[in-house]
Parts: C-alpha cells; structure tokens; sequence
C-alpha cells in the first residue's frame, strides 16, 4: 500500500512539476501570468486523444505533434494577444496585471472552443493500461511511461538552460531583463521564445496527462492552480525547485487521498500551497529576498 | 570612430544634455569628466542606444546609430560598461562571460578571447563558479569589464568604471584598463576620479551641466582651473604619484 501510493504520487507529481514548469518559463521570462494555462494543456489532451481514438496514433507520437503545436500557438498568441500589452506597458508593473485580465479573458474563449467542440463530459482513452510490477507493487504502465517521460523533459529543459547558448540567454532574460540588451539579448524576441516554450510544455504535459487521466473542457483551471501552486512553492523561475515541488505535490496529494480521504485532496493542496505562502513566500529552496 | 554632433537628451521638461558634441579616434582613450549631473551617463547610455535623443547624431563608423535599438549596438561593435555594472548578479562568473559572447560578433574566437580576459583578471579565473552578486565591488567591476571586452568590441564604453571601489581596487581596475588600451582598443570613459582617469587617457572633455566646457589633451585638462575647480580641490600635483 504505502509503495504504490508512493509510486503514484510520483508519477503525479512529475506531471505537475512539468506542467509547472512551462508556467514558471511563461513567467520568469515573458512576464506574463498565463491563466489560460490549463486550457492550453487541455487542447492537447483533446488532440492527443482525437489522435489516438481516430488515427490509431499512439500518445507519445502524438506528444511529438502537438509539443511543437504548443510551442506554435504559444509564439502567435503572444505576438497577436501580448505584444500590443507588452508595448503598451512600457516595461512597468502595469503589464503583469494586464496580462492576468487578458489571459483570464482567453481562459473562458478557449474554454468556450472546447466545451462546443468537445461538449463537457469526461473524456478518456485506454492505452497500456496494464499493470507492471516494480518493488512488489503494481502499477499501471501508461502511468510508468507518462512520468520516465516527464523526468525526461524536466531534465532536459533544466540541462538546456544550464549548456546552451539559447538556455543562457534565457535564463539572463529572467534574471536581470534590463541588463540583457548589454549582450545583445533581445528581451522582446526571447520573451516570446520563452511563452512559445512554455507552451511547449503545456502541450507535452496534456498530452501525459491524458494517457492515464480522465479529463473535461472545464478542468482547466484546476491544472492552472495546481501548476502555480508547484510554481510558488518551487521558487518563480527556480526549475529544479519546481521539479521537486512538483513531486512534493502529487506525494501529498496521493498520500492524503489513500491514508486520510480523498476529498480532502484539494483541501491538502491549498494547506500546503498556504503554509508556503506564510512561511516561504519565496519558494522552499527560495533565498530570502531572491 | 565616434562621432558626436550637437546631441541634445531632455527627459520631458528637464534638458540632461544641451547639444553636445565630441569626437572619438580609432586606438584613442577618451575621457568625459564632469560632476554629478552634468550629463554623463546620458550621453554614454545615448550611445549605447538606450536613451533616444532629442535631436542630435552619433555615427558609429559612419553609420548613424540613432535607430539602432539597444541590444543591435554591441552587435556593432560597441560594447557598454553601465553606471550600476549591469551585470548578471544572480549567475555565476562562467556564465557572465559566456554571455558576453552571446552576439553573433563574438563567436568566432571566444574561447581565446576568454583566455586573454582571464590572464588580464586573474582573480575571475579563480572564481569561475562563484554567483557574481556574492563578489566585492571590484570583482563586480571586474566582470563587467571582463563581459564587456567578450563580446569582442571595437569601441568600450565605461561609466565610473571607479565608482565605490576603495582606492587599491581603483588602481587595479585602472591598470587593467592600461593594458586594454595597450592592445589598441578604443576607450571612452566617464569618470569622477580625475587623476586616474587622465592618467590613462590621452585625452578628455569636461561636462558641467549638460553642456561641454572644456576639452584638450589629458596635461592640459589636469591644469585646467575648471577642472581643478570642479575636482581637484586646487592641487596640481603629478598624477602619477597618485597611481604608483
Ligand atoms: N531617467 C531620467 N528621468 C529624468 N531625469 C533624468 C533621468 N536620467 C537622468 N536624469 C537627469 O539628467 C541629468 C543628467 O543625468 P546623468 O545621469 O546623465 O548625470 P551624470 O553626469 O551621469 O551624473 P552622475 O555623476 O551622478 O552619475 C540629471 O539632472 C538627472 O537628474
Ligand atoms: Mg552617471
């Protein structure tokens, strides 16, 4: 018992860190709080399930699709929705708030989109859904697969942002967008990047997602908050923070699920997401002031 | 190399430079002095692209840099010490560096570039690792000066390259500075500190409130009673005892 729901709290938990992750990157670097996260994620889902249920084509093969998919729609919606914000704001405060009222805006439209497309029920699929046994606990394969992957791309984005030129020029415009231009960085072109990127991992996180849960045009929102609280627990812009956060989080969730009750999931969520809040605003591995 | 002609900067109503022009040669070091407020770093930032003019030209080898958007100006060739340094505090040394060369200009030899940054500061080779916000002022200068010299620059631009630093750092920052200059890149310095900054350059401009009152080579600027007035408190002692 304890094994396998340590297990499955993992394999959660890589799924949050990583939908987190794309979320901290659309922050950290385009400054733009995406609360239309979730239903980025949710596309994906819907498309790696029409893929898979119409085409036969396996979930992995479709994450192969739509992650670039993401990272497409991610550059178009800052350069038609953000840019004319981002100008606007001339580099001040004023462009966080406008960006969390225009993407709470597109929440609802894509949310819109889909519950019409897509109508509201639960939607699933079945796709090696056996069990495999491991430490003398079985878990199912598809859950296995969905979280090697996301460790996959959690390392890699971090090993990324470490080596390349690219990850550099990124990570300065995250920590110091004033200094970059010294360097010839163009803050504007690697924000877009970087929200581009973000939703690239949006993308890459539905698509697991959906290969082992249920999920609905409306759930959007669930993930968004779940992947904030992953962010701010993690440390804003701190990617192994959020890896370990994210983990942290699906352990909590699965452990209080199988020993207290799981209607209290959520209520655990926010209990550890507020006592974050109080006692680490800065994130666990976060440095005062950082 | 640089030319400035008749460059006005107002921030609205307020008139930081007055029509300002000076000139730069290739392999020059060139001084601006003057006192708090007379428009130093405006103009330097102008340069480097981060302050529009009002009216005005800065060619850049014959090219008018007054459209160029700040990032695209270390692309050519120009390369900004900012006043406050400017520098990535929160990574480390290495990864300083490394952006430094990030410019499409400074990718070709940037490993060989990096060598002869770390011979001129011995003391970043020590501390590859370490998060430049961690490091004393000097140190700090030293990276910026050491960034800035990556991304393999025809023309440096320094803003108080002095500033804050306790007088020994000053002097190891200015000897550094000495042998950049030897190696024939040109030098445009903002300074306060009068004696070590005409030590090194050979010539300069004196600033006072926006407009430029005094120009010459680098003894005439040391005895001219406007400078004098303005920083040396009346001595007119060699500078050289000062450095050495
Ligand atoms: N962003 C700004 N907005 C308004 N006024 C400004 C701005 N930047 C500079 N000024 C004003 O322009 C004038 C020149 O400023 P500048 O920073 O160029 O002087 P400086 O010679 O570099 O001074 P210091 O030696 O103190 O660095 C000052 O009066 C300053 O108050
Ligand atoms: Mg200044």
């Amino acid at each position: 018992m304890f094994l396998s729901t340590l297990f499955l709290g993992l394999v959660l938990g890589g799924t949050y860190a990583l939908l987190a992750l794309g979320l901290s990157l659309q922050y950290g670097i385009a400054r733009i709080m995406n609360l239309a996260y979730g239903e980025f994620m949710l596309l994906a889902c819907f498309a790696v399930t029409m893929m898979f249920t119409s085409w036969g084509l396996g979930p992995l093969w479709g994450l192969l699709i739509v992650v670039p998919l993401g990272y497409a729609l991610g550059w178009i919606i800052h350069t038609v929705m953000m840019r004319p914000l981002i100008k606007r704001s001339g580099g001040g405060g004023r462009l966080e708030v406008d960006t969390i009222l225009a993407t709470f805006g597109l929440l609802f439209v894509v949310q819109g989109l889909m519950l019409v497309t897509f109508g509201s029920d639960f939607t699933s699929y079945s796709y090696l859904n056996q069990g495999i046994g491991i430490l003398g606990t079985t878990i199912a394969a598809n859950r296995l697969i969905a979280f090697v992957v996301s460790l996959v791309i959690g390392f890699g984005l971090y090993a990324m942002l470490i080596r390349t030129r690219w990850g550099r020029a990124l990570r300065a415009v995250s920590l110091a967008p004033d200094s970059a231009y010294l360097v010839g960085i163009d803050v504007g072109k690697l924000g877009r990047q970087g929200f581009a990127l973000g939703g690239a991992l949006a993308a890459a996180g539905g698509a697991l997602v959906s290969m082992f849960q249920t999920f609905s045009a409306t759930d959007g929102v669930v993930f968004t908050m779940k992947a904030l609280i992953v962010v701010i627990m993690g440390g804003v812009g701190n990617i192994l923070g959020a890896l370990i956060a994210g983990l942290l989080l699906g352990l909590a969730e699965t452990f209080v699920a199988a020993f207290i009750d799981p209607g209290l999931t959520m209520a655990a969520t926010y209990t550890m997401f507020l006592a974050v809040l109080l006692w680490r605003p800065t994130g666990l591995f976060g440095k005062a002031g950082g | 190399m640089l030319e400035i002609d008749n460059l006005r900067i107002t921030y609205g109503k307020h008139t930081a430079l007055g029509g300002v022009g000076m000139a730069v040669d290739k392999g020059e070091c060139v001084v601006i002095l003057g006192a708090n407020g007379a428009g130093k770093s405006s103009l330097l930032k102008a340069v480097g692209g981060v302050v529009r003019p009002a009216s005005g030209v800065i060619s850049h080898e014959g090219q008018d840099l007054a459209q160029v958007p700040a990032h695209e100006i270390v692309e050519r060739g120009i390369a900004l010490v900012p006043e406050g340094r400017g520098i990535f505090a929160r990574m480390s040394v290495a990864d300083n560096l490394a952006l430094g060369c990030h410019p499409a200009r400074a990718r070709g030899g940037a490993e060989a570039r990096r060598r002869e940054v770390l011979e001129l500061f011995p003391r970043l080779a020590e501390r590859q690792k370490q998060l430049v916000g961690t490091m004393s002022g000097g140190e700090q200068q030293m990276v910026a000066i050491a960034r800035a010299l990556m991304s393999n620059p025809d023309l440096l631009l320094l803003d108080e390259p002095s500033l804050g630093l306790a007088p020994i750092v000053t002097k190891e920052v200015f000897a550094a500075l000495g042998r950049i200059r030897e190696t024939g890149l040109t030098l445009l310095i903002v300074e306060q500190n009068v004696r070590a900054s005409l030590a090194l350059a050979s010539r300069g401009y004196l600033l006072e409130a926006g407009r430029v009152v005094g120009s010459g080579s680098a003894e005439q600027l040391q005895s001219d009673p406007a400078v004098q007035r303005a920083f040396l408190g009346g001595t007119s002692e060699p500078l050289e005892n000062e450095l050495n």
